[in-house]
């Protein structure tokens, strides 16, 4: 705790402290913190020769987005490359949906969009700022690298594989017309009904 | 740091969004610097675009309550009160093997599983209030 903060009430003075430690901030294997849930105990208050800020022993809940394999979620495509799609929920940006966990049949187009081919022939884009539901299919905590190269992507400490393979996945475009039709036909499972 | 426990719970986008709330998190960006962090407020509108928006604590009770029957995991039913499913599509999104889980029935005889669905799915629309319509018209 350091001596400027020591002015406010103690609480206070711990949380913004965490904070400052965890906040957006990726913790490896538990995710994304988001906010600091609760303090439940506060111990100490002891000062170390040398230094001239307390140090307690907090016992306290974060809030991490850590989306299990298997939840849905809905985000929007920020890229396309030849490897997949990336997609981003507002505050978390590393979601990338590669080739081989797309609907089946779909293909990279002509100008570098991917694109889903019916069996009505229909050619489906996905497009830049489409929404689109994807299930996460692993969540993966590379190590910090030691030196990059120049051209290298920035370093994502937490990176989502999303798949959009199944019924009710892709864009909610593809979906949403659905509804209307949804009792009139007789689908079987696992097979995909579009438009 | 010490971990004491890695996971100590799941919460829904719901119960995420309600703390965020209290905590003081508002839609205008300038008026909620005060009270929560720029990132929080950044998971409190996009968690205000999405079916959690408009629940109640009362809604997902009586969600809970009337889906017992349906023998779903905690990860389906997360599913389901987070992106609340109006189709057979998303449910069968939503709930991992669907198809297979709701073919047969406790005792184990064959039931028609899109019956089942469509049963599963009235749940939904009554227990869960419907997201409010997107500000942009849908075009056909």
């Amino acid at each position: 705790m350091p001596p400027h903060l020591l002015s406010r009430p103690l609480p206070d003075a711990i949380k913004t402290e965490l904070e400052r430690l965890f906040l957006d901030k990726v913790i490896a294997n538990l995710g994304l913190c988001v906010s600091v849930y609760d303090i439940r105990s506060i111990e100490g208050g002891s000062i170390h020769p040398g230094e001239g800020c307390s140090t307690y022993k907090v016992s306290f809940r974060l809030l991490m987005f850590k989306p299990f394999n298997g939840e849905v979620l809905v985000g929007r495509i920020i890229g396309y490359d030849d490897k997949g799609l990336q997609v981003s929920l507002d505050f978390f940006s590393d979601i990338s949906i590669p080739g081989h966990l797309m609907q089946f049949g779909t293909v990279r187009g002509p100008d570098g969009r991917w694109m889903l081919k019916t069996e009505d022939g229909d050619e489906l884009y996905l497009d830049l700022d489409d929404e689109i539901r994807f299930l996460v299919s692993s969540t993966k905590y590379p190590p910090i690298p030691i030196d990059q190269k120049e051209d290298d992507p920035p370093f994502a400490p937490m990176q989502i594989v999303g798949s959009i393979k199944g019924d009710g996945l892709g864009l909610l475009a593809w979906w949403a017309a659905d509804e209307e039709e949804g009792r009139r036909r007789q689908s079987k499972s696992n097979s995909i009904v579009l438009l | 740091m010490k971990i004491e426990k890695a996971n100590a719970g799941v919460l829904t986008n719901f119960e995420v969004l309600d703390f965020l709330r209290s905590r003081g998190a508002k839609t205008d960006p300038m008026g909620c610097l005060g009270a929560v962090t720029a990132s929080e407020c950044k998971v409190y509108e996009y968690l205000l675009k999405t079916p959690a928006c408009n629940q109640t604590r009362e809604s997902v009770f009586e969600f809970v309550k009337r889906s017992e029957g349906f023998r779903l995991a905690d990860a389906d039913k997360l599913n389901v009160i987070n992106w609340r499913p109006s189709s057979a599509a998303d449910a069968y999104a939503m709930i991992e093997e669907c198809g297979r889980r709701f073919s047969r029935d406790e005792r184990g005889d064959v039931r028609d599983e899109d019956e089942w669905v469509q049963e599963f799915l009235e749940i939904v629309k009554e227990a869960l209030p419907p997201p409010p319509p997107k500000a942009e018209a849908v075009q056909e």
